[in-house]
């Protein structure tokens, strides 16, 4: 935790930076992103509650025989399908998916969630359909889920690889 | 975001009380605590990760993205749509109108699917939150696996359809009509 914020700030600290020399803009930076953070706190806190309350809910048993590295494919199809109904943005969407982690799920349930939510989301549907179309939507649908699980599975066998090397 | 918080709202109001009537005062308490616990620890994180968000929304102009866009073409420009959409930064309210525009344009379907994947699976604004919310592991693990991804369908998509426009691809009048300056 500590090397993610020690990252994330030097991160910050050479955006800063590198904005003030290329465009002088970075106060810009500043403002924007505060204003960013104040638009999202409120959501991050409710994300935060219930994150909370997801984690003390789910029963071990449901997460070991759905979820877990043991549920294997089960827990990457339904992560897939998982993280496509978690319909909204990240600052909400995070905080569950990491109280999904922490309750036990195994590494390729917990990827095919982030890659089912982020290809296959359903608050993108409308925006989709409506832009590009119904046919468009299903084509572009298809082609994801088949790599959401992909990567999914991938995650499984790596997580697998690392715990018998 | 109003929806979101909407959403979120109703969702974690009726958890809590399904904890209530699960366990009592006692578990809604505990999942109290893990939220607390967790944000507390999150706090810094996420100040440092919406200061990286707000320089990456200043330096990356629309125009710098609408330059790269129009100089690259075949794998050249499947690669360069992909990163651009990573870069480029706002919801799908501002992302799909941009695409739409370029759609109207007669740009090669390949490039415009790799655009809207590589926002989807890249979104490098995103990441800090990730890496701050989950986990630094599962983040760098996951964008590393999907990777390819918008790469691979963008190729797909120029092997199976070559300079075909959106409008061509789908091929039916009218499924393309919203493209013209429709805002959601």
């Amino acid at each position: 935790m500590l090397q993610t914020t020690v990252a994330l700030s030097i991160v910050a600290v050479i955006l800063i930076m590198v904005n003030a020399k290329l465009s002088g803009r970075h106060m810009e930076g500043l403002k924007a992103g505060l204003k960013q953070a104040l638009l999202s706190i409120p959501l991050i806190i409710v994300a935060f509650i219930l994150a909370g309350m997801l984690e003390v809910l789910i029963p071990r048993e449901f997460v070991q025989s759905w979820l877990s590295r043991e549920a294997g494919l089960k827990g990457i199809v339904l992560g897939t399908f998982g993280g496509m109904l978690l319909a909204v943005g990240p600052y909400a969407s995070f905080p569950i998916i990491a109280s999904i982690w922490a309750s036990g799920a195994g590494l390729g349930t917990v990827v095919a969630i982030l890659t089912g939510w982020a290809l296959l989301g359903l608050d993108k549907a409308p925006f989709e359909t409506a832009f590009f179309g119904t046919k468009f939507y299903v084509y572009k649908w298809g082609v994801s889920a088949l790599f959401c699980l992909g990567a999914g599975f991938i995650a499984h066998v790596l997580e697998l690889a690392l715990l018998s090397w | 975001m109003k929806r979101s918080l909407l959403i979120v709202s109703v969702v974690a109001a009726v958890f809590v009380i399904v904890a209530f009537l699960v366990g009592g005062r006692a578990l809604v308490l505990e999942g109290f605590n893990i939220s607390i616990n967790s944000a507390t620890q999150s706090a810094l994180m996420l100040f440092a990760s919406f200061i990286v968000i707000g320089q990456i929304q200043v330096l990356l102009t629309k125009e710098m993205l609408d330059r790269w866009f129009k100089r690259s073409s075949g794998i050249k420009g499947i690669v360069v749509s992909a990163v651009a959409g990573g870069l480029f930064p706002g919801g799908p309210y501002i992302y799909f109108p941009f695409v739409a525009s370029f759609a109207e344009k007669g740009l090669p379907f390949y490039v415009l699917i790799a655009f809207l994947l590589g926002k989807n699976t890249y979104d490098f604004a995103r990441f800090p939150m990730e890496a701050s919310l989950i986990a630094p592991n599962i983040a760098i693990i996951r964008n590393l696996i999907t990777l390819p991804v918008p790469i691979i369908i963008g190729l797909l998509a120029k092997r199976y359809f070559g300079n075909k426009t959106i409008e061509n691809v789908l091929g039916q009048a009218g499924e393309t009509d919203a493209t013209n300056d429709r805002s959601p």
